[in-house]
């Protein structure tokens, strides 16, 4: 699980038109098939209950493990049924859900924490950059996949608490590299002069310095939450994630894990759905970051 | 030189302290450690007598510097469920952990820092893509549903490999690839990022049109800048790894402290879990500290920090 | 095989295991443990894996053999009931513990004091709390005095309670016992690797008992927790048997021909407990219509024949129906959803509710249960845990329903289950005082029939109030490779020296 990622140079901030970019979004072939894939899984997931027939939690205890169409399965069931019979399609579509929810609350508790602590800490410097600086390096000490399953152990798996607990040791890396981005932008003369006609600090902040290291937000954001998608459903393969019935991803692979020696196919297609969705998030992510800093790609 | 190395030092205690005073204080709050010991069939005067014994019944400041002083003596108490010394049980697992996880960034850094250097070396070649592409599926493949797609391929179909243990080298091999390849990406993203910057760096400009053999310039002179942070990340990694190969071992049946973390947990065995959360973190310290120390010497100019 | 054929294909990949080769040259026998055990000291853990050393490592006075369920003498060689709290035993002659001490009655003596002895906390207390001590008489004569009649003793001295040599565990203590075990038993221990390998040895000089010899030199034990993983290595020859194997797996192994499966029936027995008493607050389980409701809606064959398979019956006793004393002629409730939906109507829950369920192993089976619920309105939400930690929160009364199940520590009476749960202890949801009061005249009588009687006055009302809904008995399938020659037995206790090779 990478963690650290190389802080991004920032270079000096551009202004540039909004038609260049999206010229250069429409080449970037990573970002538009993370876009796309990104698109169909998010209509599956909102779109959910009109797209499957069946109700993921309604149980054919007479009709389990019925392979998909493709493995000479009945056209009712396309995907098949799983180990208590409910249509695997019905709760991989609503399981999208509960990944995608999953990835964005975490993401956006961590962006909350760690944008914070990354712009103060790159604004004022000082102590409050040590502080922060010093916040960072505990939090980064801590074994990520041992305390989110300690914890979860403790307070018991419900979607409430594995989302906080990642959100709350996913944020280092927002910090990290708004720190560094605000350190850079701090700089710039509009910056000071807005300081010199004495706009108040949160005006400053939110409107001066926030918009210009957006770019770098957006980018760790999806980055984090392809991580706390992973992770979810790395605790549910440890039988420490979200709670059964739930249709989640990971409880699908864990339940799936189970026959993955007879019925393969059972571990095979949320494993690949999970590996799409964090592939498309991921280059979603590195489009981004190449679409808005284009210098900064190397 | 020395100060930045006592400045650092100073730093990693600090963060030491704070994390052991954390994981000591988010595993008290699972309720009564003494019913927890007590376990079946006990009536609430062994759990009394148990509280007082072990001392639960004084204050949490109390118990955490007993807890800590213990930690520094090297011993950090005994498990619930084994009944041996924690450190005596952590010792003998951390092998096969520190084994792998050496073993893993070793193949990281093995797959990586070639790719790297060919895809910097010909940007947005065949090569370059393919490199960047592989980093990209690598992060997103889950590490359990690989291991055990690597366990059905190499070790039942192929029969190449053994499936599961530590028993020797060749137990190894899967482990060590699923974990590897974990921070494979992240090392061949900076080194390339790091190859690119060096190369357009105007002292190698110079040596090459002072006509040096190209592939000199390249070892000698780019490769050994570049790979400063490339180590850096490498012993960060290495931190990770040892705390994230609970999900490995415990496919592999490797019978290592991330395993022992997994079991402790549904065991509820609060010692060896505080033991390990600290064994992890100050792992990770240690190596971010050696990091920080090997980037001062070879890069002077990063002393000031 | 393509490789996308190869991930998503139910084409067995068994096909490709061609080289199952058991070590017989070696001599060894390759198994795996799928749990840690605490330690090897039998009275200081609980798991069923402990069991199993016990069989293998020690003896008890007694043995019951598994084909005709009759009790034979095993470190005693007769023994006489003096009255209904003493009974007599002549022990073994020549009889010596795998680090050479001689077995006396010293030996006996002082592993029921020691046992007995609430100070030295033993963990299963129930296995050893109905001894009060132990008197030699003579070197190879001792008398056991029980606290107060109980029928159950042979069946216990020929399980859990294992003779321990004095000397040594004075010397060493659970601890010493834990890492170096020593006992009279078939098997010795050659290495031991707290909770992840055991290396047992054929003990040479076992003496002529009704266990027999081991016919294997060597058995290697691993720890390998993962189901799958132990298949793959069974695939590979290197586990020579499997048990515990779930049923669709065991399934598709028997279907590919090359081993043979075997299920036994297991004293295990599932079912769902409520909190009838009202201890985790006011709840809708304290009407009795409510849990009859509850048993009427779920259908219990079908989770039967869908997910346990195997040689299961469904039960409405509290106890497995090969226990003593454990009545089949009880009432029952049919799988009738209306009929759990105009009761859930009659007590004012129209609309059902929502429920707070625990569990703790088979998911699959607590959430096919939740299924049928959910069918006659009442949901409910899982909170799926561990043992340790279920048993903590149940014992303190704050589980208002849980799916639970109990082993009896393969003890064959009914005392072992239905009286752990109806007495009014921690765990006893019903507290129903008849049904304690039945229960203790039971155990405290001598007489066969009456105490069947008492029983079974017992397990009909614990059904007509609906207390529990008893689910089935469990099942366990026993893989054998190629070349393993073995007769699974039907108390769950796999009996590590009775195996050979073809």
């Amino acid at each position: 699980m990478t963690h650290t990622p190389p802080v991004p140079p920032v270079r000096e901030v551009q202004p540039s038109p909004r038609q260049m970019m999206l010229r250069r979004a429409l080449r970037h072939r990573g970002l538009l098939f993370g876009g796309a894939v990104m698109l169909v899984i998010l209509l599956i997931a909102i779109f959910a209950p009109l797209l499957s027939q069946h109700s993921p939690y309604a149980q054919s205890l007479m009709a389990r493990m019925k392979p998909p169409v493709f493995l000479g399965g009945e056209a009712t069931h396309w995907l098949g049924t799983d180990a208590l019979g409910r249509d695997y399609w019905s709760r991989l579509a609503h399981g999208a859900r509960v990944s995608l929810m999953i990835g964005l609350f975490a993401a956006t508790i961590s962006a909350l924490i760690g944008s914070t602590l990354g712009i103060l800490a790159g604004y004022f410097g000082g102590r409050v950059d040590m502080a922060v600086t010093f916040l960072i390096n505990v939090r980064l000490a801590m074994p990520v996949v041992l305390v989110a399953l300690a914890v979860v152990a403790l307070f018991g798996g419900s979607l409430t608490v594995v989302v906080t607990v990642l959100g709350l040791l996913l944020w280092d890396r927002f910090a990290v590299v708004l720190r560094a981005a605000t350190m850079q932008v701090r700089k710039l003369e509009y910056v000071a002069a807005a300081e010199v006609l004495g706009a108040s600090l949160p005006r400053i902040l939110w409107k001066d310095i926030l918009p210009n290291v957006m770019n770098h937000l957006i980018v760790i954001f999806t980055l984090e939450m392809a991580h706390a998608i992973i992770l979810e459903a790395a605790l549910s393969f440890l039988g420490l994630g979200v709670q059964p019935p739930t249709p989640s991803w990971g409880l699908m692979i864990s339940e799936g894990k189970e026959m993955l020696l007879f019925e393969p196919w059972l571990i095979t297609i949320p494993g690949v759905a999970l590996f799409l969705l964090v592939l498309s998030i991921n280059m979603l992510g590195d489009g981004i970051r190449d679409v808005t800093a284009p210098e900064g790609r190397n | 030189m020395l100060l930045f190395t006592l400045k650092r030092f100073g730093l990693a205690i600090c963060v030491a302290l704070t994390v052991s005073a954390i994981s000591f204080g988010l595993l008290y709050m699972a309720g009564d450690p003494a019913v927890a010991i007590a376990g079946e069939n006990a009536s609430s005067v062994d759990i009394a007598a148990i509280t007082a014994q072990y001392g639960f019944d004084r204050p949490l400041l109390v118990q955490y510097a007993d807890w800590l002083g213990g930690a520094l003596t090297g011993d950090l108490g005994r498990s619930w469920y084994f009944d041996l010394p924690v450190t005596q049980i952590v010792t003998d697992r951390l092998g096969v952990t520190v084994t792998l996880g050496a073993l893993a960034i070793s193949f990281a850094l093995i797959l990586a820092i070639p790719m790297g250097v060919a895809a910097a070396v010909r940007p947005n070649s065949l090569i370059d893509r393919a490199a960047l592409f592989l980093s990209v599926v690598g992060q997103a493949i889950p590490s359990f549903w690989f291991g055990l797609i690597l366990i059905v391929v190499f070790s039942i179909k192929l029969g190449l490999v053994p499936a599961s243990g530590s028993a020797s080298w060749k137990h190894f091999i899967l482990p060590t690839v699923v974990l590897g390849y974990y921070a494979t990406p992240a090392i061949m993203r900076l080194t390339r990022a790091g190859m690119l910057e060096v190369l357009s760096a105007d002292y190698i400009r110079t040596a090459r049109a002072k006509g040096l053999d190209t592939r000199k310039i390249l070892f000698k002179h780019a490769l050994r800048n570049a790979i400063i942070p490339v180590i850096s990340l490498a012993a960060v990694q290495m931190g990770f790894m040892l705390g994230g190969s609970i999900v490995v071992e415990s496919i592999f049946a490797l019978h290592g402290a991330g395993y022992l973390a997994w079991e402790s947990i549904s065991r509820n065995d609060l010692p060896v879990m505080q033991a390990l959360i600290l064994v992890f973190s100050m792992f990770y310290i240690l190596f971010t500290f050696l990091a920080d120390l090997l980037n001062a010497w070879m890069d002077p100019r990063l002393r000031v920090g | 095989m393509t490789p996308a054929r190869m991930l998503l294909g139910s084409t067995c990949l068994a096909l490709c295991a061609g080289m199952a080769n058991a070590d017989q040259a070696s001599g060894t026998l390759n198994l795996a443990f799928s749990k840690e055990v605490e330690t090897a000291d039998v009275y200081f853990n609980t798991a069923r894996e402990g069991l199993l050393l016990n069989h293998a490592i020690w003896d008890g006075l007694l043995y019951r053999n598994p084909e005709t369920g009759a009790y034979e003498g095993n470190l005693a060689t007769d023994w006489t009931w003096i009255d209904p709290t003493t009974i007599e035993f002549k022990l073994r002659e020549g009889v010596t513990f795998h680090n050479g001490e001689a077995f006396t009655a010293d030996d006996v003596v002082y592993t029921v004091d020691y046992v007995t002895n609430p100070d030295n906390g033993v963990k299963n207390l129930a296995n050893v709390m109905w001894m009060e001590r132990a008197e030699k008489i003579d070197d190879h004569t001792v008398r056991l005095i029980l606290k107060a009649p109980f029928p159950a003793a042979e069946d216990f001295l020929a399980g859990p309670v294992a003779i321990y040599p004095d000397e040594y565990y004075a010397e060493v203590g659970p601890q010493g016992m834990g890492v170096a075990p020593i006992g009279t038993g078939p098997l010795k221990v050659a290495e031991l690797d707290p909770g992840k390998h055991f290396v047992l040895e054929a003990n040479e000089a076992y003496f002529d008992g009704p266990k027999g010899a081991s016919a294997i030199g060597r058995i290697d034990i691993r720890t390998i927790p993962d189901v799958n993983t132990q298949i793959a290595e069974f695939f590979n020859g290197t586990l020579d048997f499997l048990w515990n194997v779930p049923a669709d797996q065991a399934e598709k192994l028997e279907a590919m021909g090359r081993y043979e499966v075997v299920n036994a029936p297991a004293m295990r027995v599932g079912y769902i407990s409520m909190d009838a008493a009202g201890r985790s607050g006011e709840s809708p389980l304290t009407d009795k219509r409510v849990r009859q409701a509850i048993y009427h809606a779920i259908d219990r064959q079908t989770i039967l024949d869908a997910l346990v398979k195997g040689s299961s019956k469904v039960v409405d006793s509290a106890c497995a129906p090969v226990q003593t004393a454990c009545a089949q002629d009880l009432p029952s409730y049919e799988y009738d959803p209306e009929k759990a939906k105009a009761l859930l109507a009659e007590a004012g829950y129209a609309d059902g509710f929502t429920i707070d369920f625990y569990a703790y192993r088979d998911r699959p089976y607590a959430e096919a249960m939740m299924g049928f619920l959910d069918a006659v309105g009442i949901k409910t939400n899982l909170n799926y845990m561990q043992y340790a930690a279920l048993r903590e929160q149940h014992r303190k009364g704050e589980v208002p329903m849980t799916f639970l199940t109990w082993g009896s520590n393969s003890v064959a009476d009914a005392s072992a289950m239905t009286a752990e749960f109806f007495t009014g202890g921690p765990q006893d949801d019903a507290r129903d005082p008849e049904i304690i009061d039945w229960i203790q005249q039971a155990d405290s009588t001598t007489d066969k029939e009456k105490r069947a009687g008492h029983y079974k006055q017992a397990l009909t009302k614990i059904v007509e109030e609906a207390y529990w809904v008893p689910l089935f008995t469990y099942n366990v399938n026993y893989v054998l490779g190629p070349d393993i020659a073995y007769t699974p037995t039907d108390d769950e206790i796999v009996r590590f020296f009775a195996f050979d090779w073809k």
